[in-house]
């Protein structure tokens, strides 16, 4: 769809926007800080296409990355005491655990809205701003148009 | 002139991080060689069973250390892994049966918590055996008894945990 009048002088405001900043359709693409999770499942809920969802697997490297001084890193800490090797890879959670569950995320339903960046309370989420130009520019690119058409 | 050291009522208020979770005190006394375990009990049925055995005079294994938990809900993974990081060699949790849970569905949480923490042991190479889970009505004082031995059976023939 070209971008109206309005859309390419919004577009031209959203130059250089900021991370944080949802820029509607034209998006952001969102980086993620995995050791900054902690598992609240925010970013799951404010998802509107449903890009994020809890995983019923928990990756215990996850939790050895968690950064000091949180409630992750002080659980890394003393399982880190006692721990005879480096953990082994992921396990299946039980039901009723909440947290300790991987996010995973599909980058084909994302529609770079922001709103998991939004909801995130701990800055494991970051959106980075696209590009405009290069965005209208594959608006326009005949391949955009047939896709959408 | 300096002015007098005076302690502020905020000063003396101890700072209360990660390190400050029940069973970090309660294991320091153990003797050299002495395995620990320490037991998460809840208020309402497996305390009770404990306080009956122990006015009962029934002899339990001396490595058991028992803290007192308003509901096995409250028992966090933190709890278990920071008693077996701080010296404890197992760490079990004790509750009502299930569906007699007084807040409803505690010991189910806790049960979920403990195989958590059982797979993220594994996961690490120490056995999952050091925790466990056992659920016993308040009357039931002799399957505290049977729970407690047999837990300081378990540990007894596991080795001592290493801890760096």
């Amino acid at each position: 769809m070209p971008l109206s009048a309005r859309g390419r002088q919004i577009a031209g405001e959203l130059r250089g926007a900021t991370s944080g900043v949802s820029a509607g359709v034209l998006g952001c693409e969102v980086v993620r800080h995995d050791e900054l999770c902690v598992g609240c499942g925010r970013c799951v809920s404010a998802c509107p296409t449903g890009a994020m969802r809890q995983d019923d697997w928990f990756d215990p490297a996850q939790l050895f990355a968690a950064p000091a001084g949180t409630a992750r890193g002080a659980l890394a800490a003393a399982l880190r005491r006692i721990a005879r090797h480096e953990p082994s890879g992921p396990f299946r959670v039980p039901e009723r655990i909440r947290t300790f569950r991987g996010i995973l995320f599909s980058a084909d339903l994302c529609a770079g809205c922001g709103a998991c960046v939004r909801a995130c309370p701990t800055a494991a989420l970051e959106a980075c701003s696209v590009p405009v130009g290069g965005v209208e520019a594959e608006l326009r690119a005949p391949a955009a148009l047939g896709a959408r058409s | 002139m300096t002015a007098p050291a005076v302690a502020t009522p905020q000063a003396r208020v101890p700072e209360l991080g990660a390190a400050d979770v029940p069973g970090s005190d309660v294991i320091a006394d153990a003797a050299d060689g002495e395995r620990t375990i320490v037991a998460f009990l809840c208020r309402e049925c497996a305390y009770s069973a404990a306080d009956a055995a122990g006015n009962a005079r029934t002899p339990l294994p001396p490595t058991i250390r028992t803290i007192m938990v308003p509901c096995t809900g409250r028992v966090s993974p933190l709890h278990l892994l920071a008693a077996l990081a701080d010296g404890a060699d197992g760490v079990y949790v004790g509750g009502c049966l299930e569906g007699q849970c007084h807040h409803r569905v505690g010991n189910f949480h806790a049960l979920d918590r403990v195989a958590f923490v059982r797979r993220l042991l594994e996961s690490v190479g120490v056995e999952p055996e050091r925790a466990a889970m056992f659920t016993m009505s308040a009357a039931d004082t002799p399957r505290f008894v049977a729970t407690a031995r047999g837990m300081d059976a378990t540990i007894a023939r596991l080795p001592r945990l290493p801890r760096s």
